[in-house]
């Protein structure tokens, strides 16, 4: 009985550990910014902070929006929507700034609010049709329940504008 | 074992290297002089000396035989005096010298890497060996060069009693330290050390030098030396003060009548004074060799190596502590306290403050070096150029004290010699006639100089040669195709300029020493990499000058906090001259409403840091706010702020990684800080502010 029950753990396993070796699935952090869903790979995010007071510096870009002291470290903070092109991101309860690491290079960016972790199957990613006209994203994967998700280009967010 | 052996080898190539690095200083000291003093000719007979004992210790046989051969030639020039060489020989001798110390430097630079010494050292040791033969040969005729007493004969040397001598009006009296060795030896070193500072002196036993037997009578009763004067007495008395070996002296007057027990006028141990000058911690040698150990200067042995790693950190503390203490001491807790105990612990916070400035200080020192290092080796690279070049050149170093952060060191180290290359090889001119024609000196000259600003270290290297053609640079740029506009839009500044970019190198052929093409750019990029700037002048037919400007550094900040709107600014103390609140009439407008202010019988523009940096604030009177009179090393203005918030020191923290591409530096900010609350402030750079808000308008 017991080993029926075995056996069966393993057959189940086998595929999971078959995707694990082609790593097609990443686990993302979902945020909202600029009214569209966006993720961005849980391997660049190294937290979450809210209520930072952020010094600005002057002669900056406007999405830049200062600097903030996490810790005895300083790190830049970026606003993301305006980044985009857009207005600057509202501070209402539930903005929030996530730290990332790209490449080593620590910068914190600026959202209206984090959704979830999820794992996000490679795969299904496609390309942006408009490829000329994004920055900042490269790739859309629509969910089970039909919303769309982009893929933030980190490399792109690493190197100002 | 294997761990034991590490740090051997550790501290076999520290002091190897240091030895060798003394080596290379009297070498070039000597032979500016174009002779060895009698000093040095000891001190490289007592580091041939050690790096033999340590290179046999550690298995290293070439070193040490290398080494073995070049101790037994100075050996033999210590006996003889140096004076018995002719020039030539001397000349022959400072080429083997520098041969044997490249030789050494080589294999110590093996041992570092880990490869195989060299073993076939023969050819070499034997070059030595044969110049220790023609100098023996050609010296063996010399007669004796000790000195020929014609003092009376001595009496017998009682204890207690001075040797009879009719015409010493005085006598030294020396002990020397027990157990040491052939004290007859030793004690005529003693001698030697004192007739060579030219006093007149007759010495007691006199056939020390060569009756080993006398050894005896010293060990129990000393030995003595006797004076014409009592100032030769007093001058020789100095001169023991600097030799080892010695326990203790007495000065002796002859008594008139007749000869009584000698008077103690002075007595010194020369204990106390023996640690200062302690022998290198090496085996110390049991021959009678290091009779003047004094000519090394004996801050030396007090040295120790410390990991640069372990000085980082302790500068990271301390700037920690730094910013803690400031934290402590303005909680706003302490509101809360009792007059008295606010008073009390004010007292103790002064106290505090003042111990860790006092240990600041010290750990910024630990990293400071003096560039002293750096010259040294570059006068070693004229020399090998000239005699390789066949050109005439002196090198005049300035400010070789001048002391600078271990960092910096090592990065410009190479830019220097790079610069110091290009200048002989391309430079001072080929021939001399050439030199002549254009009324110049027929020795060319290149002066290397290091000084020190407030901030800043400037660096340098200007030669007197033929300068460079702003045209030729041009011709060879556009041969290179590296030209990005038309050509005749270049200035001469921006001609030069090329030199500095990559791939540009004027010398039609590639050279030994330089020529590579990797070359200004290099050192441009090395020396940016410490945050300084090279720039470049040069007359066509006069010469060139490159400067170096390396910013100190400045971990912690004396700085000035100022608000300005929302934003904490910080200025650094050094470059506020003051600051001062203003009428409305004193402000004098031009006619494009640039605001001045007379002070001090001096005009000076006045930036508005609200306005130049965006920054929304209410104060927009001058009348309102307060203006601080800066100045950097030639640029004196005002800036207009809203409010003096108090002194702090700070720690300069640069920007992170990713703003660089913003370039803030060159709009008038150095870096940001945290302050005790844990908001940050950024630190202003008077220097780049001018430039960005009064120059580049």
């Amino acid at each position: 009985m017991s080993e029926q029950l075995n056996n069966q753990a393993d057959i189940q396993e086998v595929p999971e550990a078959e995707t694990d070796e082609l790593s097609t699935i990443d686990r993302c952090l979902t945020f909202e910014s600029a009214g569209l869903i966006l993720y961005i790979s849980t391997n660049n995010v190294i937290e979450i902070i809210n209520n930072h007071s952020i010094t600005t510096l002057p002669l900056m870009p406007p999405y830049i929006k200062g600097i903030i002291n996490l810790r005895g470290q300083i790190l830049p903070v970026m606003d993301i929507q305006q980044r985009m092109g857009k207005g600057p991101t509202e501070f209402t309860g539930s903005a929030c700034i996530i730290v990332l690491d790209i490449d080593s290079v620590s910068l914190g960016i600026i959202v209206d609010s984090v959704r979830q972790v999820m794992d996000i199957d490679l795969k299904d990613v496609r390309p942006i049709p408009l490829k000329h006209q994004q920055k900042l994203l490269n790739g859309m994967v629509t969910m089970e329940d039909g919303s769309v998700f982009m893929s933030i280009d980190c490399q792109a967010l690493a190197v100002p504008q | 074992m294997d761990n034991g052996m590490e740090g051997m080898l550790d501290t076999y190539l520290f002091e190897t290297n240091s030895l060798l690095d003394r080596l290379d200083e009297m070498l070039m000291a000597d032979e500016k002089i174009g002779d060895f003093s009698t000093d040095d000719v000891n001190e490289i007979f007592r580091i041939m000396h050690t790096i033999k004992g340590s290179s046999a210790m550690m298995e290293f046989s070439a070193m040490a035989e290398i080494a073995h051969h070049i101790e037994d030639m100075f050996f033999y020039i210590r006996d003889k005096g140096i004076d018995s060489l002719d020039p030539q020989h001397k000349k022959e001798l400072f080429n083997l010298m520098f041969r044997s110390e490249d030789f050494l430097r080589g294999q110590v630079e093996k041992v570092e890497s880990g490869e195989a010494l060299d073993t076939d050292i023969d050819s070499f040791a034997a070059d030595i060996n044969n110049f220790l033969k023609k100098i023996s040969g050609a010296a063996a005729d010399e007669p004796d060069q000790a000195p020929a007493q014609e003092a009376a004969p001595p009496a017998s040397v009682a204890l207690e009693h001075l040797p009879d001598d009719k015409e010493a009006v005085c006598f030294l009296h020396i002990f020397l330290e027990e157990g040491i060795g052939m004290e007859n030896l030793r004690a005529y070193m003693i001698v030697n050390a004192v007739q060579e500072c030219g006093i007149d002196l007759r010495y007691y036993p006199e056939n020390m030098e060569s009756d080993s037997s006398t050894s005896a009578s010293i060990i129990e009763e000393g030995f003595f030396m006797a004076f014409t004067s009592e100032d030769d007495a007093n001058k020789a008395s100095d001169v023991l003060r600097t030799q080892n070996y010695i326990r203790s002296y007495e000065l002796a007057a002859v008594p008139e009548p007749e000869p009584e027990p000698e008077i103690p006028v002075k007595e010194e141990p020369a204990k106390s004074a023996a640690p200062a000058a302690a022998p290198k911690p090496v085996p110390a040698p049991q021959k009678p060799a290091p009779a003047k150990q004094a000519s090394a200067p004996p801050v030396k042995q007090n040295l120790i190596s410390v990991s640069l790693m372990r000085l980082d950190s302790l500068q990271n503390i301390v700037g920690e502590i730094v910013i803690t203490e400031s934290m402590v001491t303005s909680a706003p807790e302490l509101n809360q306290l009792s007059r008295d105990a606010y008073d009390n612990f004010m007292k103790s916070a002064r106290q505090l403050r003042k111990l860790t400035d006092d240990l600041q200080d010290i750990s910024m020192s630990l990293r400071m070096v003096p560039i002293s290092g750096v010259f040294q080796k570059m006068s070693r690279i004229v020399r090998d150029m000239k005699q390789k070049l066949d050109k005439d050149v002196h090198l005049t170093l300035i400010g070789e004290d001048t002391e600078i952060d271990k960092t910096i060191v090592d990065s410009i180290q190479d830019p220097i010699m790079h610069m110091v290359r290009n200048a002989m090889d391309h430079g001072i001119e080929d021939d001399p006639a050439e030199r002549i024609a254009a009324g110049k000196s027929p020795q060319g000259e290149i002066i290397l100089s290091a000084t020190h600003t407030s901030s800043e270290v400037v660096i340098s290297i200007a030669d007197d040669g033929q300068g460079m053609d702003p045209e030729k640079l041009l011709a060879k740029a556009r041969d290179k195709g590296i030209l990005t506009k038309p050509e005749s839009e270049y200035s001469v500044k921006e001609a030069l300029g090329l030199v500095m970019l990559p791939g540009f190198s004027t010398n039609q052929e590639v050279t030994e020493f330089s020529g590579r093409g990797v070359g200004m750019d290099v050192v441009k990029k090395n020396v940016e990499s410490v945050g300084g700037v090279v720039s470049l002048t040069s007359e066509y037919g006069r010469g060139t000058t490159f400067t170096m400007k390396i910013p100190l550094t400045m971990a912690i900040v004396d700085g000035m906090k100022v608000t300005v709107g929302n934003s904490i600014f910080t200025i650094p103390i050094a470059n506020i001259r003051q600051s001062l609140k203003i009428l409305p009439e004193d402000v004098i407008r031009d006619e494009n409403d640039n605001e001045m202010l007379e002070l001090m019988d001096s005009f000076y523009p006045v930036v508005r840091l609200h306005q130049f940096f965006n920054i929304d604030t209410d104060v927009t009177e001058l009348s309102d706010g307060i203006v601080m009179w800066v100045e950097t090393s030639d640029r004196s203005f005002c800036l207009f702020v809203d409010e003096l918030v108090g002194e702090q020191q700070v720690v300069v923290k640069p920007f992170p990684a990713f703003l660089n591409y913003f370039e803030l530096k060159n709009s008038g900010i150095a870096g940001c800080t945290i302050l005790g609350d844990g908001n940050i402030s950024i630190i202003l750079d008077i220097q780049s502010l001018h430039s960005a808000a009064l120059e580049n308008v």
